[in-house]
């Protein structure tokens, strides 16, 4: 493990917190039952909302009648389309570049036309839950089927079906082109295509999508909601036809997101149905209703052609990357963006010529999911290495050593990598772990293992301004508050702001209380999304937490007749560094500040370094402000009769740059590995022209605890991340890789390779079968 | 709405509350016994969410008429413990990071508690069996089995 | 579903009469991991709920005479947790611990799982295979013993009047030269619904087989018996060209349906594998 780089930060060589494993403090309250979620709160006089939603994937709405429904007792509110005040907004990204293709249209309820079934086409709020539910029985929609489009590569045709109104079903695209690959590819021995698909995969938290909104007094909408993004707010306000300043967010304790909740779910319902009726309003979907309508990750067609030489080198890779919009725009073009940037892998290419494009469709809408657009091409381009050392007799770890970028070398957008990269280490150290392969029980038995390599971006696309903000006081008796904007989604973002503030200013976790995630009351950190929460209002916090200390040591200096910059803050002290017996009680250090009117408190602005626009034409230019590398490997034993997959091994090798909180990286390793086992063997949202076949939890499988094994941790911490302390974003890394190191090990197994996933028992034994 | 008075024992105190033959316990439970402790994950017996103790045994509660429950003792997370006393269970799962968006504890908890009663030497294996029911998404079920393994441990010496 | 009423007698005459008064617009709950998802969606809309809960005596597991019984209302995990099930029927004890997730059977009962007759439940093959039969009582007539080959009907439909009720499950206890196991193959390793299920029992005398016993689920409108495969093992020593006929045969026994779990070959595939990977083992002596 490489030494700590020196931080401007910490005066002491070493964390007094940062990296032990200490409960979360959120964590309490949620094993004791206390934890208020989303579907838990309760207001006097509230309403219970249900939402009608579409029968068909594509028709025209010919007829909407709400007439009965409204009649029936108990009914306090039907809403259509012509009741929103601004139905239809247009979602920009990017502050001042206008770029065509960048503008996603946000529809609360079907007009005149439904796209994906499943869209909301009627809410209501009625006394009860029941009498909603049978008032949605009442509500009669005359439809005109449509025909439809379900397959992007129909939908990308010139004559398709148009899912939208007058646009092309094609929604953006990116270019890069580095070198020439036709040069390339002839200077290559060996040249493997293919094409390769991926299904779409449900969040499937366990907590369904749910809030409650109220009116306040002065009129302003309050809305309760589990959400990884509370600026939202804004988006509901234009809905509504509010100045942004009374639309009030609150976000919830989540019970999982994933990037599900990243985009409005509820919150326009509630909005419209408690400004209608002016009482409170509870919205909670059923489990059916949340697989139905909310977002999924992308489908991908992803066709791979990579050259090399014979002794394995890289010398032209060309990929066109086809991602399944789903029936609305979202956030399908910063998710193509992603993959387009992650095409290649980790892997230095002379010649990259990488195509993209994100299509409409009658499906359920894609947008965000943890690894956002990278774990698609990682299983392509993963695949494609393991394809190569097979067609060059060479092992996995051999040709990526020979390819792995390093830190100083460049992307083929042309960003250079200016951190340390933890190739080959995290490979060689996953294939340590991964050890002897394990003899097969019986005859029929085969035994694989694989390893896949991945980068991730954290942090947010840097021309996005993104910032981030936090609010740290000290109270007289050294107790700590922070406000922070941050949405806790439970992978410890409101605890590690806790950790860095007590770690800065020497008091115990206990002793600091977080306060999150209110768009009116705590300064706003921006989405808990793109695993960017540490980095940006960790941050802040840190800046914030900083800014106190420096007042603190300087009137400790005074009064101890030091100089500031040999004195630190510990156990609740303000000490001398190298002769910590003499000291002044904090408490006396805040009461001489305070009787001076000096700032106990201060809200610091954390601004990620910005960066221009990428040129698109060659889709050269910097886009991410780090990333995060690591190696996952697995070993399975393949049943070559029936096709059934046993997990044997799972190994999670990561540079998490510094572990905050030791016990929080380490599960984010064996929960996103997990997730990533889900989607390689059996998560599919299996649609046919447009209807959801796999409804509940029945028919859509996610992993329970007898389909995987303990996962083996190596944790690097380089210290080379830009994050407090130097830490990385661990958030979506933990996944990327792990879908096709299971897919490495399986064709390892039979020798065989299979390009889709789920990889399903029968998929398995239909690959035997060809072979 | 035709209507039942039912009398059931929630963690330790007696209930007395009116209910429909379709509600089920978790809905009552939540809805009108203010036990919010119990989560919602599917409604249909597939996640285990709303795992709770009926007479000792770890059942669906989504799966149980409330009127099912008449004259018997339901126990939720709250009545295993609270902090002012904490039930080993629970401090196991802190010390062994069980709990990240903490939605599927409840559950987890409860059939911890379960088949702990019953097994005071459980495997890792064994322990993936009894949680077989409890779909957790984030955490990838190893903390939770640390918690559950350690604590019976503990609970030896 | 308004006015949806409940009642939970105490007897037999108490049901009874409830039936008679709603004539077919009563439905019996027992442990409710069936009826409760149906009414939820409302695939079934009754009038009455029947609790047969209040029939405390119907829960039992017994060994009398060469035979055990096992009342209706005996839930998943006391036949898991039966030291005379998993001694005396292995298969129904493997069947049993399959089942749905360890939540799922404290809830539910054998006479509801056999009433509900899926295609794919997991606890009619290992009773097939050991020739069960069903013990009713009804309400204007005398129950009736029906074997348990003869009970389904068609998915989730079998020959129960409206006012008939399982009691008792009753199976002779197979030989001590007898052998048996059960497969289940689902696409995940709890809570799955089965895509192929297998139950064999096969009884040795010497290396002749004496009597094969074998039933699948999921692969049929009903769970079946492959008599067929029967046929061809009675009265044979058992070697790998027996066992591949075997295999063959019973892909001509099922009728398999294509649906989301697998395609109708994949799972005549698996049952040909499941089968013949049941017989080998059964032969190197798996216990009953």
């Amino acid at each position: 493990m490489s030494n700590a780089q020196k931080k401007e930060e910490s005066f002491q060589p070493g964390y007094k917190i940062i990296g032990k494993p200490l409960a979360r403090h959120d964590a309490w309250d949620k094993v004791f039952g206390k934890t208020i979620y989303a579907d838990d709160f309760v207001l006097p006089g509230m309403l219970y909302a249900k939402v009608k939603r579409s029968e068909y994937p594509a028709a025209n709405i010919l007829s909407i009648d709400t007439s009965e429904a409204e009649n029936l007792p108990g009914v306090k509110a039907v809403m259509t389309a012509k009741d929103v005040p601004n139905n239809e907004t247009i979602t920009r990204f990017g502050q001042t570049h206008s770029v065509g293709g960048f503008e996603g249209l946000y529809r609360v309820l079907a007009d005149k036309k439904v796209r994906f079934m499943g869209e909301a086409v009627a809410i209501i709020a009625a006394d009860t839950e029941r009498i909603a539910k049978e008032a949605l029985k009442l509500i009669k929609v005359k439809y005109e089927p449509l025909p439809g489009v379900y397959d992007p590569l129909e939908a990308m045709k010139p004559s398709a079906y148009q899912v939208g109104e007058g646009e092309s079903n094609v929604i953006c695209g990116y270019k890069v082109r580095k070198g020439d690959v036709e040069k390339g590819f002839a200077q290559s021995d060996v040249i493997i295509e293919n094409t390769y698909r991926v299904p779409p995969q449900d969040h499937a938290y366990i907590e369904p999508e749910s809030g409650v909104a109220w009116t306040g007094d002065d009129g302003v909408i309050n809305i309760r909601v589990c959400t990884q993004v509370i600026e939202h707010y804004r988006e509901i306000a234009e809905v509504m036809g509010l100045p942004h300043n009374k639309v009030r967010v609150i976000g919830s304790m989540i019970g999982g997101g994933f990037g599900g909740k990243e985009d409005i779910t509820v919150e326009s319902y509630l909005a419209l149905l408690t400004w209608k009726t002016n009482r409170p309003v509870k919205l909670t979907y059923t489990r059916e209703e949340s697989i139905l309508s909310h977002s999924k990750r992308h489908p991908y067609v992803l066709k791979y052609r990579t050259g090399a030489t014979k002794d394995g080198k890289l010398m032209a890779m060309e990929a066109e990357l086809i991602s399944d919009a789903g029936a609305y725009v979202y956030l399908s073009p910063w998710v193509l963006l992603y993959s387009t940037v992650c095409a290649t892998g980790p892997y230095n290419i002379p010649h990259v010529k990488v195509d993209s494009r994100s299509v409409l469709t009658n499906n359920t809408f894609s947008s965000a999911f943890r690894c956002f657009g990278a774990i698609q091409v990682c299983f392509a381009y993963e695949s494609q290495m393991d394809e190569l050392a097979r067609s060059l007799n060479l092992s996995p770890i051999e040709i990526r050593k020979k390819n792995y970028l390093k830190k100083g070398k460049a992307l083929a957008t042309g960003r250079v990598l200016d951190h340390y990269v933890a190739f080959p280490e995290t490979a060689e150290k996953a294939l340590e772990v991964l050890g002897e392969k394990s003899k097969p029980e019986s005859p029929y038995e085969k035994i694989g293992q694989g390893i896949a390599s991945s980068m991730q971006s954290y942090g947010r696309m840097v021309f996005l301004h993104d910032t981030s903000r936090s609010y740290v006081s000290i109270e007289l008796d050294g107790s700590v508050i922070v406000r922070c904007g941050v949405q806790d989604l439970g992978g410890g973002q409101a605890s590690s702001l806790a950790h860095i503030t007590a770690e800065v200013l020497g008091v115990p976790m206990e002793d600091v209380r977080v306060y999150i995630a209110d768009t009116d009351l705590t300064p706003l950190a921006g989405t808990t999304t793109a695993s960017r929460q540490l980095y940006m209002s960790g941050n802040a916090t840190l800046k914030a937490a900083n800014e106190i200390k420096k007042s603190l040591l300087i009137k400790a200096a005074e009064i101890l007749g030091k100089r500031a910059k040999n004195l630190d803050l510990l156990d609740k002290k303000a000490v001398v560094i190298d002769e910590t017996s003499t000291s002044i009680p904090l408490t006396d250090v805040i009461s001489a500040c305070a009787s001076e009117g000096i700032p106990l408190y201060n809200v610091a602005q954390f601004n990620a370094p910005f960066r221009e626009l990428i040129d698109f034409k060659t889709g050269q230019g910097q886009v991410f402000p780090d990333f995060t590398f690591g190696t996952h490997g697995a070993e399975v034993s393949i049943d070559t009769e029936t096709g059934k997959i046993k997990i044997l091994k799972l190994i999670a090798s990561y540079d998490v740059g510094r572990a905050i909180n030791r016990l929080s990286a380490e599960g984010q390793l064996e929960g996103g590995t997990i997730q990533g086992v889900g989607y390689a063997i059996m998560e599919d949202v299996i649609l046919e022209k447009g209807v959801t076949l796999t409804p509940s939890y029945s028919e859509y499988l996610v992993p329970t605890s007898l389909d995987v094994v303990d996962v083996d941790k190596v944790m690097i911490e380089s210290g080379g991340g830009i994050g407090p302390f130097g830490a990385k974003g661990i958030g979506e890394p933990s996944m990327t890789s792990i879908p096709a190191a299971i897919a490495n090990a399986v064709c390892d197994a039979l020798g065989v390779r299979i390009f889709d996933l789920p990889l399903t028992p029968e998929r398995i034994v239909n690959a035997l079968k060809k072979s | 709405m035709k209507t039942y008075l039912i009398e059931i024992k929630l963690n330790g105190e007696l209930k007395k509350v009116e209910v429909t033959a379709q509600e089920t316990l978790l809905e009552v439970l939540r809805d009108k016994l203010g036990a919010t402790d119990v989560k919602d994950g599917c409604s249909k017996g597939d996640c285990g969410a709303c795992a709770v103790l009926l007479d000792g045994k770890a059942v669906n509660s989504c799966l149980t008429l409330a009127l099912q429950a008449n004259g018997k003792e339901v126990t939720t997370l709250r009545g295993i413990g609270n902090e002012k006393k904490p039930h080993p269970i629970q401090n196991s799962f802190i010390k062994h990071g069980a709990v990240q968006c903490g939605f599927c504890t409840a559950g987890m908890v409860v059939i911890a508690k379960a088949f702990l009663d019953q097994n005071q030497n459980p495997s890792r294996q064994e322990i993936r069996e009894a949680i077989s029911g409890n779909l957790c998404r984030c955490t990838g079920y190893e903390k939770i089995i640390d918690a559950i393994q350690n604590m019976a441990l503990e609970s030896k010496s | 579903m308004g006015e949806l009423e409940y009642l939970i007698p105490k007897d037999f005459e108490e049901i009874f009469s409830a039936i008679e008064k709603t004539k077919g617009l009563a439905k019996f709950i027992a442990g409710g991991t069936n009826i409760i998802p149906y009414m939820r969606v409302e695939t079934m809309s009754p009038e009455l709920l029947i609790d047969l809960n209040g029939l405390e005596d119907l829960k039992y597991i017994r060994e009398e005479n060469g035979t055990i019984t096992i009342g209706a209302l005996t839930t998943i995990s006391d036949i898991v947790a039966s030291e005379v099930i998993r001694n005396k029927s292995q298969i129904l004890h493997s069947a049993a611990n399959n089942l749905g997730s360890p939540l799922i059977r404290n809830r539910a009962t054998i006479g509801g799982n056999l009433a509900d007759a899926s295609p794919a439940a997991d606890m009619a093959p290992p009773l097939l295979a050991l020739e069960a039969s069903i013990h009713t009582k009804r309400g204007e007539v005398e129950g009736r013993e029906i074997p348990l080959d003869k009970f389904f009907v068609g998915p989730n439909k079998t020959v129960l009047a409206e006012d008939e009720l399982i009691t008792q499950i009753r199976f002779p206890i197979p030989k001590d030269s007898a052998r048996g196991i059960f497969i289940k193959l689902g696409l995940r390793n709890s809570m799955t619904i089965s895509v192929v299920s297998i139950a064999v029992i096969i009884d040795m005398d010497g290396q002749v087989c004496q009597k094969a016993r074998v039933a699948l689920g999921a692969v049929a409108p009903t769970i079946i018996r492959a008599f067929n495969v029967e046929s061809k093992l009675e009265g044979e020593e058992i070697n790998e060209n027996i066992i591949q006929e075997c295999a063959d045969i019973v892909k001509e026994e099922i009728s398999p349906i294509s649906d989301i779990r697998a395609s109708a070959e994949y799972r005549r595939l698996a049952s040909s594998v499941m089968l013949k990977r049941a017989i080998q083992q059964v032969l190197k002596g798996e216990g009953l």
